[in-house]
């Protein structure tokens, strides 16, 4: 007994050193400010490298391109001054948070969802896009809507707040429904295609791709959520906050937010 | 990061830990006793004086003790149900992990076998012992304290490798730390509970093995095989 309690009083010391440290590490760290942002010379922004039209790594360019990518290089034209000074870091649903929590970048741009909860870890930008969550399911299964997944599997992102949104609309549906998450949407897609789902849900606009890479999937048209899109800061960088701020405003008050839209087939259904 | 609120929102939820718990606990223990059964066979296989055997013994440990299993678990998961076979998400765990570890083991049950001098299975044959009887009556006894310290080692990675249950959606442990965190966006809490919630399966393992190491020691001397 005596190694017993000897063993668990080292490993408790060690990992309440360990959890110390890195309280120390993370204030000492900071956030990255605009100040930090031009000494460093670049901009870090998160984006995702898989959603077609919003943030998607071209792979004969090795480029990012999508509307979320414009909008970060305006962003680093007004930071810097230059829109190229700028290093896009691919993210999903799971890392995006904690990638802005460590530093790693200074803000995240990429099909991120307002919500209430996240307000409170995150700061969020006004709106610069508004999506809805969608359904995408084998044309074979006749699955016309959310009420026929009852007891059903949805395949969905880790880390997207789908899943929630789709149970409050199913309770008032009457029908309780099962999710599986995975890390990637291609993951998901997989899934669907192997039966381990009966459908695959997220955002209306990642969801066209995926659409449009199998041919035996449908994508139905109900809209299961109002999803509104933010430029994402870490809390505290309240000068950065404001800044992003006034550029998306500006972007939407001369129409330029519209005309990315159009030029990136996006255009959301009004 | 470690602030009183965040530990609070996640013991709320302490429901989620607890069926994640459950799950890994039950995809290790049968995963556990599969990968015993197949080590144990396929080490005796290897150790056996039949070509075939010996040949079918190393194509299975070199197969799946040198692909990731990650790479296994996603060809049950994603690719068997495209042959027709959907196994349930906890059977691909069980399945995954046991014959995954299961190679390993063998490897472990061979060396044992050969770490028994030979003249016990000479003797074994004088006495009228097929080779089956030798080794479940004689050799094998012998190896199990000599394999013990390794196969504890295979007892702790297996409970760990549960943890790849949750890129297949298994409802295991890691799966919803990784769901509820990210959700939340409360990692460092969620992460260091996790931790200590595999410690707390996989301590109690070490000290159980050398607790049964002591026993053999007292039972055995300092005695070589």
């Amino acid at each position: 007994m005596k190694r017993i309690s000897r063993i668990a009083v080292s490993l408790f010391v060690v990992l309440l050193a360990g959890v110390l440290l890195a309280s120390l590490a993370a204030m000492a760290a900071g956030g990255p400010s605009v100040e930090k942002i031009k000494q460093r010379g670049e901009l870090k922004v998160g984006v995702k490298a898989d959603v077609l039209g919003f943030g998607f790594k071209n792979l004969q360019t090795g480029e990012f391109e999508g509307y979320e990518i414009e909008i970060a290089r305006r962003i680093a034209k007004e930071i810097l001054g230059d829109a190229k000074k700028i290093e896009f870091v691919p993210v999903t649903a799971k890392t995006r948070a904690a990638l802005l929590d460590n530093g790693e970048v200074d803000m995240v741009i990429a099909t991120f969802t307002i919500t209430p909860e996240r307000r409170k870890i995150v700061d969020f930008s006004p709106v610069y896009y508004t999506d809805g969550i969608k359904l995408l399911v084998k044309k074979d299964a006749g699955i016309k809507s959310l009420k026929d997944l009852d007891g059903k599997v949805i395949g969905v992102a880790k880390g997207a707040d789908t899943a929630n949104r789709l149970k409050q609309q199913g309770e008032k549906l009457g029908a309780s429904l099962r999710f599986a998450e995975f890390e990637t949407y291609p993951e998901i897609l997989s899934a669907l295609q192997a039966g381990r789902v009966q459908a695959f849900s997220t955002d209306g606009s990642i969801l066209k791709y995926y659409e449009s890479l199998d041919k035996s999937t449908v994508l139905l048209p109900q809209r299961y959520s109002a999803e509104e899109y933010g430029v994402t800061t870490k809390r505290g960088n309240d000068d950065l906050r404001d800044l992003v701020a006034r550029v998306i405003t500006d972007l939407d008050k001369s129409g330029e937010l519209d005309r990315l839209q159009d030029k990136f087939g996006i255009a959301s259904e009004k | 990061m470690f602030s009183i609120e965040n530990w609070l929102a996640l013991l709320q939820d302490w429901r989620v830990f607890a069926s994640g718990l459950e799950q890994t606990l039950i995809a290790s223990v049968l995963g556990l006793l599969l990968a015993v059964v197949l080590g144990v066979v396929m080490g005796v296989f290897a150790a056996a004086p039949v070509g075939p055997l010996r040949l079918i013994s190393r194509i299975y440990v070199e197969f799946f003790r040198n692909t990731p299993l990650v790479t296994q678990l996603f060809f049950y998961y994603h690719g068997l149900p495209r042959v027709g076979f959907t196994l349930p998400v906890m059977a691909v765990g069980v399945l995954g992990l046991g014959v995954y570890t299961g190679a390993f083991i063998a490897e472990i049950v061979r060396a044992g076998i050969q770490s028994v001098r030979r003249g016990q299975l000479e003797a074994a044959y004088s006495q009228g012992f097929t080779y089956l009887q030798a080794m479940r009556h004689i050799i094998l006894p012998q190896t199990v304290r000599v394999v013990l310290p390794p196969l504890t080692n295979q007892f702790v990675n297996l409970i760990k490798n549960s943890s790849a249950l949750s890129l297949i959606a298994g409802y295991d442990l890691m799966y919803q730390a990784d769901s509820w965190s990210s959700y939340n966006l409360l990692y460092a809490v969620t992460y260091v509970t996790v931790a200590v919630l595999y410690l707390s399966l996989t301590l109690p393992l070490a000290w159980l093995t050398r607790r049964l190491e002591e026993r053999f020691h007292r039972q055995w001397g300092g005695m070589s095989a």
